[in-house]
């Protein structure tokens, strides 16, 4: 698929991160990035160690990332995470977990899903 | 908008590397960045590179160090007059936005990034700075050379009186540097006379024309070999109403705080504190304190010096004399103040021919660099950074293991033939720690003993040395090392950290070296 379709696919706003990144080359650059990133690992590894503090930076991090690439499906349930780690409710968090990891999947499918 | 490329670097400090790369990619490359991952990173390359560095982009929740904490060191070493601060999160909440404000940061940029809003933000940021440190630039020498050019003056025309007198020159500078100094320990001293830095600059201007009345007095008197005749000593003694006079009918400047000073210096200095002196017989602080000062810094220059009628009398003995009460009565505070300055007056003395005057403006200049806090002026960055490359030049040359340490931030440099023989990076954050390359072998034992001594010496005595056994890289070493703490020089005096060399015995060395 195309990149327009790409974010279809992943719930993003693509009109948004092409007016911020002004152009089409850049913003598929760093889509193509995000498969590299490693804050989602992070993030459930901290979970499982039940470390609040790093698996909260790796929220935070991970919504910041989804924030300036335009992944608004996967931004929104990071965020929610962020806040709820920043609060220390682990129970919700890691209900949310659940959301964030079908966003996450969700994104990085339709990502390698791009034509080359 | 002129869009210029930028010698210094952009340092960007993001714990996403994603985050780090849209950031340079949107900035482009017309500039040139270093990255940083976690706040103590960011705090460890501001030491090391500290010239190298334009502008900072900081996220504000990192791992390690978070971005608050970074603006609190930068803005407690001053790093921050010189290096303007972007804060980059999405923590854009007014309270934090307003907390980095107050620690200094310039600007704010909130995620989503937008590539023009933070374009713009970076290059307004730079140009600001730029303008401002030009304007810096400009008023410090502007500021330089006015004071240069009137100090100048001062001397050329106390000079011309000194000339007639046989004498050098000498004499002027060590009166004014003197009173100087005197008056800088008096206002640590005391703060009885409310003294400002730019009033003890003034003073010390004008003590150069103390005897600017000997323009009058007869060469047959003034130059004479032996002791004046009493009537001679009533010709003599007339020099300082008449300078006074000389620079009261100079009526058109007749409020400038210089003149009023001048004036003051040249009609009192030979005021006595205990009322025995001339032309006035005033007495105690009835003499105006900077008359006081001259008259002391006269006195203790006459002393030392070689005269047609006597030989110079050393440093000790012509403050015995004074303390003594052999040559006049002065203000026991500042007989006090001569005792506690006592070695930088020798110094001065000392210093005889040697004493160029451009020692003396530069003093002056310096005065005014602290005075108008203009700190961030080109010139004191210039011998800084001058510093560092010597340093890291050296650092860098030398095939014996030396190293550099710094106890906040915890960061250990290491010159390459020291991070071959560890087998670790030349610069070392938070060395000392548990996950840190050095640990345990190396750093446990050596921590503890260097710290240990390092605390045990003082500004005065920096320097120590011991040997231990211990295990480098796997293999039983005996090592040796020659450390000297560094302070920084206050009060107390504030341990900063350790500078040094490690040695090893040859038999057991299995290193390349």
């Amino acid at each position: 698929m195309n990149l327009i379709e790409c974010y279809n696919a992943l719930g993003g706003n693509y009109e948004d991160v092409l007016r911020r990144l002004t152009s089409e080359r850049l913003v598929k650059k760093f889509a193509v990035r995000f498969l590299d990133d490693k804050s989602y690992e992070l993030l459930e590894t901290s979970l499982r160690e039940n470390n609040i503090d790093e698996a909260f930076r790796a929220a935070h991090t991970i919504k910041g990332v989804c924030a300036n690439l335009g992944f608004d499906k996967l931004l929104h349930s990071s965020s929610d995470m962020t806040e709820a780690l920043r609060e220390g409710n682990i129970d919700m968090a890691n209900e949310l977990f659940q959301t964030v990891t079908e966003d996450y999947l969700l994104t990085i499918n339709s990502i390698r899903a791009l034509d080359d | 908008m002129g869009l210029k490329a930028n010698d210094g670097k952009i340092l960007i400090v993001d714990d996403s590397e994603m985050n780090r790369a849209i950031l340079s990619e949107m900035i482009g490359d017309k500039y040139n960045f270093i990255e940083a991952e976690n706040g103590a990173e960011a705090v460890a390359i501001l030491q090391h590179r500290n010239a190298e560095i334009s502008l900072v982009l900081l996220d504000i929740v990192m791992p390690v160090m978070n971005g608050y904490d970074v603006l609190e060191i930068m803005h407690s070493r001053r790093w921050i007059d010189d290096i303007p601060v972007i804060m980059i999160s999405e923590e854009s909440t007014p309270s934090n936005i307003e907390r980095a404000y107050d620690m200094g940061a310039m600007d704010f940029i909130a995620r989503p990034f937008d590539k023009s809003v933070v374009l713009r933000r970076v290059v307004n940021t730079f140009m600001i700075y730029e303008k401002q440190k030009k304007l810096t630039e400009l008023a410090v020498s502007q500021i330089y050379e006015k004071e240069r050019n009137s100090n100048l003056m001062i001397n050329i025309l106390s000079h011309i009186v000194e000339f007639r007198n046989g004498e050098s020159g000498l004499h002027v500078l060590h009166v004014q540097n003197l009173t100087e100094i005197l008056l800088k320990t008096l206002v640590k001293t005391t703060d009885k006379y409310k003294l400002s830095p730019s009033e003890i600059a003034m003073i010390s201007h004008a003590s150069a024309l103390h005897d600017i009345g000997k323009i009058t007095i007869p060469d047959e008197i003034l130059n004479k070999p032996g002791r004046l005749t009493d009537e001679e000593f009533a010709v003599m003694k007339t020099h300082s109403m008449a300078g006074a006079d000389m620079l009261a009918q100079l009526t058109f400047f007749a409020d400038e705080p210089l003149l009023k000073t001048a004036y003051e210096i040249c009609r009192w200095h030979h005021e006595r504190f205990d009322g025995r002196g001339y032309p006035d017989g005033i007495s105690g602080d009835d003499i105006p304190i900077s008359a006081q000062i001259v008259a002391l810094a006269d006195v203790y220059d006459a002393l030392t010096s070689d005269r047609v009628y006597k030989k110079a009398f050393s440093h000790e003995t012509a403050i015995g004399m004074i303390r003594e009460g052999k040559c006049g009565s002065f203000n026991p505070l500042l007989l006090e103040c001569l005792s506690a300055a006592a070695d930088r007056i020798r110094d001065i003395a000392n210093s005889t021919a040697q004493y160029k005057l451009h020692d003396c403006i530069d003093d002056i200049s310096g005065e005014v660099f602290s005075r108008t806090e203009l700190t961030s002026a080109k010139r004191t960055f210039d011998l800084l950074s001058y510093e560092k490359t010597v340093n890291k030049f050296f650092m860098n040359l030398s095939k014996e293991f030396l190293f550099e340490y710094t106890i906040t931030p915890s960061v250990l440099v290491l010159t390459p033939a020291g991070a071959r023989i560890l087998g670790t990076e030349q610069i070392i954050v938070n060395p000392f720690t548990d996950d840190s390359p050095l640990h345990p072998i190396f750093c446990e034992e050596i921590h503890r003993r260097v710290s240990e001594k390092a605390r045990n010496s003082s500004p005065e005595n920096p320097e120590f040395e011991f040997e231990c056994d211990t295990f480098i890289g796997g293999q039983p070493r005996h090592i040796k090392l020659i450390c000297s703490s560094t302070w920084i020089i206050d009060e107390p005096p504030v341990y900063t950290g350790v500078i040094g060399k490690m040695t090893f015995d040859n038999k057991q060395t299995t290193g390349k070296e």
